[in-house]
């Protein structure tokens, strides 16, 4: 039984927390737009406008329920539910904080993969269910990016997992500090098992795993629709794309699961490639401090703190970088990114065999 | 009864109900997204058979690739062409329909076949395999156990399959091109 409440109270607690997050995350963002815009942002709703997002929460919940005379009813109502659970379901397998992880499996980061998948046919729900040209038109522009960019992030994802050898990503993430199992090898040459910090993170165990965790990065910034790949969404072009017809509450759903994407890939690259819950400093002689900033609590707080610095950067390249054509984002998916993440497969797989065996 | 049971069984009538809803419905953009329910609920049946792997490729591969796709043929094809879907004749005798019914029959028989020579034991290289504890736990890491067959044992097939996939992407790029090119 006790099993049972566990299973329960660890979903409500992180979907309290990625509510919370979005709702921070809003702020920040029209706080960082109006930072690069060179205006205030929100002001007026509280101090410095920090209540802003707890109002447009409120405003949108009492909204009416509206669904279109001539939309497919079942699929616009379940469209947003299955964009959000698709996206949801894949914080059961990340860790938070060593051994501080809701599902322990061998198969994390495939689940991952497969699951941010099903995210897609939801986005086909909403556009076909709307019954409006606007909506099938970005729901189709939004498969074509998904899918395509689905190649990188998992090119990318399998360089970085050869030289891990697991896909458990509670292991991936004790592979890159002083508790590792195995030695740890700073570019290859210098070993750091007992310095550990920001030179046992994966980026900097090979040199070609920065360049992966560039690609990684660029691709997955597509896969959750975010300028300056939002052709999707594209404002200018679409009005909103397939949730154009969605409002109120179905409407918090959608934009809850675009920034719970936003976290999750956030978080995935953090564990895989920054070292997750590790600290990033190392032990400098007699000064332990990777030693000292170890452990539950301290996990907690390096992998929040990464996640938040890089859906930081993600909010500052959006606000800084224009939308991408349809063709020049098919030419840098395909001619650029799979070419290199095919590259950096093939080294990962020469490092692996002839640097750490 | 246990949660495991509620479960499987949750599973199994989400995917035969879905199947059977899928096959009657009229309306062929909601067919397709039963056809994502059925394939769902399938990959939770094979987690009880101890096949994560196979349950979450199933998504990958079924869900994320092949059901995508269908959606976008049929979105793409145009209205006549789907009305003569729906104008078949629903007589079970009907030429149209003769060999999807012998299709069914066929299968129906070796139902009943394996059902009259079920004598509700295990067969006994399950048996003797619990006996002697060469089972596969649920903890276990059937990945790298997986890898390794397949660059072995299975390496073969595993090749073919790789080349197979080659010549369809080949041929996809090929028809994909616009006209003559010099």
């Amino acid at each position: 039984m006790t099993d049972l409440i566990v299973h329960i109270i660890v979903p409500v607690a992180i979907f309290s927390f990625i509510a919370a997050f979005t709702l921070f995350a809003v702020y920040a963002e029209r706080k960082i737009a109006g930072f690069v815009q060179d205006r205030l942002g929100p002001m007026e709703t509280g101090k410095y406008g920090l209540v802003q997002t707890i109002a447009d929460i409120l405003k949108l919940l009492q909204k009416e329920f509206i669904t279109p005379a001539a939309a497919d009813k079942v699929l616009f109502a379940m469209a947003p539910v299955v964009i959000f659970v698709a996206v949801f379901i894949g914080f059961s397998v990340i860790p938070w904080a060593p051994d501080f992880i809701p599902a322990d499996t061998h198969t994390g980061l495939f689940f991952i993969m497969a699951v941010v998948s099903i995210d897609a046919i939801g986005i086909l729900m909403a556009g076909w269910g709307s019954n409006n040209k606007y909506s099938l038109l970005g729901a189709i522009r939004a498969i074509a990016q998904m899918v395509s960019y689905e190649i990188p992030v998992g090119l990318s994802l399998i360089a970085a997992v050869m030289i891990t050898q697991t896909l458990n990503l509670n292991d991936i993430a004790y592979l890159q500090g002083i508790q590792s199992p195995e030695p740890i090898y700073f570019m290859g040459f210098w070993e750091v098992s007992h310095i550990g910090g920001i030179f046992a993170w994966h980026i900097f165990q090979a040199p070609h795993l920065l360049i992966v965790y560039v690609i990684f990065f660029i691709a997955s910034l597509a896969e959750c629709n975010r300028a300056p790949f939002d052709i999707p969404e594209a404002e200018s072009e679409l009005i909103g794309g397939f949730h154009t017809e969605y409002g109120g509450i179905k409407f918090a759903f959608l934009f809850l699961a675009e920034y719970a994407m936003m976290f999750l890939v956030a978080i995935l690259g953090v564990v895989i490639f920054l070292g997750g819950w590790n600290s990033p400093l190392p032990n400098v002689g007699g000064l332990l401090l990777a030693d000292w900033t170890t452990g539950l609590g301290w996990g907690l707080f390096w992998t929040i703190l990464k996640s938040f610095t890089v859906v930081g950067v993600q909010m500052w390249i959006r606000w800084t970088l224009p939308r991408f054509r349809a063709d020049q984002l098919m030419t840098l998916c395909w001619k650029v990114l799979i070419p290199a993440a095919f590259v950096c497969m093939a080294i990962s797989g020469l490092w692996r065999i002839m640097i750490i065996l | 009864m246990s949660v495991d049971f509620i479960l499987f069984y949750a599973f199994a009538v989400m995917a035969i109900g879905s199947a059977l809803l899928l096959v009657s419905i009229r309306n062929t953009a909601r067919a397709l997204f039963l056809l994502f329910i059925v394939l769902f609920a399938m990959a939770g049946l094979y987690l009880f058979a101890l096949a994560d792997f196979v349950a979450i490729t199933q998504i990958l591969v079924y869900v994320g690739g092949v059901l995508i796709l269908l959606i976008f043929a049929f979105m793409l094809s145009n209205k006549s062409l789907l009305s003569d879907i729906h104008t078949v004749s629903h007589r079970l005798t009907a030429l149209p329909n003769l060999p999807s019914f012998l299709l069914a029959s066929v299968f129906l028989a070796i139902l009943l076949f394996a059902l009259s020579s079920w004598n509700n034991n295990m067969p006994e290289w399950m048996a003797a395999a619990e006996a002697d504890g060469s089972l596969i736990q649920p903890t276990e890491n059937n990945i790298r156990m997986l890898g390794f067959k397949f660059m072995t044992q299975y390496v073969l097939p595993f090749e073919i399959i790789s080349i197979f996939l080659m010549m369809a992407l080949i041929g996809a790029a090929h028809i994909s091109r616009k006209g003559e090119r010099p």
